[in-house]
């Protein structure tokens, strides 16, 4: 077991280096001139411009660039953020938390709910009940997780007042301890429900595949002519063999949250990685897009091995490959 | 209905026709029920998009009308917006937009999938764990966040946009066009063409392409309905283009004024939920023709 975790290991890092020097070229490689828009839009001189740039270290070639950056990385050091002339880790750290409290908390939920009623729906196959979860799941599927959201605040905060509508605490209390918490927890409640809706699909669509193609095996059908209770087949052996997949795609599927997460974070004001993302985008702040981009491949890198790992102690005919 | 049934039970008697390869593909896909549902859906959208100048003579940036008017009122059936323009009008004009976007992105992405994927399998070896790995570096990549970057800096025209979201969706295709690809080549068809001095190149875009493309098909039916949404996302934060009526930007210009007049947000977003449902669910109905071990357990 441990030679196949180091073998994962070695394995990702690789990956997280080609993304480090991809990301550093095509980030440079799109037009837009962060010392054009640090210089403000009343008239700066060329010269004005010029001396921005040379104090951000834009004006060297950029392989000298690249090479001052992979130096800085190899101490730790991400950077200094341009527009909010900040250290690009401290304020990446300063929003993790909040970002990771909305991603995990919905990915758990949607795993929960999807799973179980994809095996529901395959038990049922072809009846309508498996009918309609499809189609439903479907519907779920093709909405937008910001319209959601959006929705969402129109029915559980504007009309029924329910629910707050925005941000991640009540700035005009100033909670502390439990009610502190308590407040926290009524502010995730839309955001959860909306990004954990939308990931219901994926783990519904894998878990029922993955369970109708172990009813399949001839292991089940064995089993049933042994004369063993149907549902002790399905529970005992076809349903444990049939999340293997489930646990993969929870990995992948984390960083497809995350992006999820950036627009359902700006519709519910959530201070997040996306919102700082989107920050960084329109002013074109390099150092911390390439901070946020080098932390996201690493925390999916992380997420997928981690499932490699958990798919590996389920299954011990991946660690003998 | 019963004389298709005639039809049918006649069919053998008179002559074993052999059926033809619409047929072979239209009767699993009408069985797979969700398929035919998806088509009729893309059809009535399809069908908005090219009328959108009949529905709507005077364009989706008219601004006569009153502002914010509720769906139903002064002959704006779906209402009107802040600005006083018809949402239907917009609606259907989107619907060109989205369309577009889907389609031509996909396309690109179909594309640039099966070459690297197929060279990938085909060859074998480090040209494999190169383009391997370049396909993984791209899944992992945040996709959404790499197109906003392009977008923000290169402009938000609606030709980037399918551009961009083209170039980040194809590792999907990748993958399986590449274990098409790793199977094809040890098959005996492929082994003799190589003997007789097939070149590869020739072998690769002559055999091993078209006879793994299938699977990518249904694929592709998603990568449209992801584009769509892609679209949506980028031009709910700004990023869309600003000459044109989309979904994804009416939803935002209609976000400020959603808990008074709901209907200029909310309506542009069942049009994106109904069109990206009509395309997953012909990809279930492709899905469920090619994939004959599927139709056991529904028939």
């Amino acid at each position: 077991m441990g030679r196949y975790i180091s073998r994962q290991l070695t394995s990702i890092i690789p990956t997280i280096l080609l993304s480090i020097v991809i990301n550093f070229f095509l980030l440079r490689a799109a037009p837009g001139d962060p010392a054009r828009v640090m210089a403000g839009r009343d008239n700066p001189t060329e010269e004005q411009i010029a001396a921005i740039r040379a104090e951000l270290g834009l004006d060297q070639p950029l392989p000298v660039q690249f090479w001052r950056y992979v130096q800085e990385l190899a101490q730790g050091n991400l950077g200094q953020s341009i527009a909010f002339k900040q250290p690009v880790f401290d304020l990446i750290m300063e929003r993790m938390p909040a970002t990771l409290l909305l991603t995990l908390t919905s990915a758990v939920i949607a795993l929960t709910v999807g799973t179980l009623l994809g095996a529901i729906a395959a038990q049922r196959a072809g009846g309508p009940l498996d009918s309609t979860l499809s189609f439903g799941n479907y519907a779920l599927f093709a909405i937008p997780s910001f319209w959601l959201g959006l929705v969402m605040i129109v029915i559980f905060s504007s009309k029924l007042g329910w629910l707050p509508t925005a941000g991640m605490r009540n700035v005009r209390a100033d909670y502390t301890g439990w009610r502190d918490t308590l407040d926290v927890i009524q502010h995730m409640i839309l955001p959860v429900a909306t990004l954990a809706l939308v990931q219901i699909p994926i783990y519904f669509r894998i878990t029922r595949a993955s369970v109708l193609q172990q009813q399949r095996e001839d292991y089940v059908t064995t089993f049933r002519a042994t004369g063993m209770p149907q549902p002790r087949v399905f529970r005992r052996y076809a349903l444990r063999n049939a999340l293997l997949p489930t646990v993969t795609v929870f990995g992948l599927g984390l960083g497809f949250v995350f992006t999820g997460a950036a627009l359902v974070e700006i519709v519910f004001a959530w201070p997040g990685i996306g919102r700082l993302t989107l920050d960084a985008v329109f002013r074109r702040d390099y150092p911390l897009l390439l901070g946020v981009y080098l932390v996201l491949a690493i925390a999916v890198s992380i997420a997928v091995l981690l499932t490699d790992i958990v798919y590996a102690l389920l299954d011990p005919r991946i660690r003998l490959r | 209905m019963a004389q298709s049934l005639v039809t049918e039970a006649a069919a053998p008697i008179a002559a074993p026709r052999r059926p033809t390869r619409i047929r072979a593909f239209w009767q699993p896909f009408v069985e797979s029920r969700m398929g035919p549902i998806g088509l009729g859906i893309l059809i009535l959208v399809a069908l908005a998009a090219i009328f959108a100048p009949v529905i709507s003579p005077e364009g989706p940036f008219a601004l006569g009308g009153p502002r914010l008017a509720a769906p139903g009122t002064d002959g704006h059936i779906l209402g009107t917006d802040h600005l006083g323009r018809d949402i239907l009008a917009q609606i259907v004009y989107g619907a060109r937009v989205s369309l577009t976007i889907g389609l031509v992105a996909a396309s690109i992405s179909l594309v640039v999938g099966v070459l690297i994927g197929s060279i990938a399998g085909y060859c074998g070896g480090w040209v494999d764990i190169l383009l391997s790995r370049l396909t993984d570096m791209f899944l992992i990549i945040p996709a959404f966040f790499l197109i906003i970057v392009v977008v923000a800096t290169l402009g938000s025209g609606i030709g980037y946009v399918m551009v961009v979201i083209g170039l980040t969706a194809w590792p999907t295709s990748a993958r399986l066009m590449r274990a098409q690809a790793l199977s094809l080549r040890e098959r005996t068809f492929v082994q003799a063409l190589r003997a007789l001095g097939e070149s590869g190149p020739r072998i690769l875009v002559r055999h091993i392409i078209p006879n793994g493309i299938q699977p990518l098909i249904a694929n592709a039916s998603l990568d449209i309905a992801a584009a769509i949404l892609i679209e949506a996302g980028l031009s709910f934060i700004g990023l869309g283009d600003p000459n044109k009526a989309t979904w994804g930007r009416m939803i935002f210009d209609g976000r400020t004024t959603i808990t008074t007049a709901w209907w200029a947000s909310v309506l542009p977003g069942v049009a994106i939920i109904v069109t990206v449902l009509g395309f997953y669910l012909v990809g279930d109905g492709i899905s469920y023709v090619l994939n004959p071990r599927s139709r056991r357990v529904r028939g």
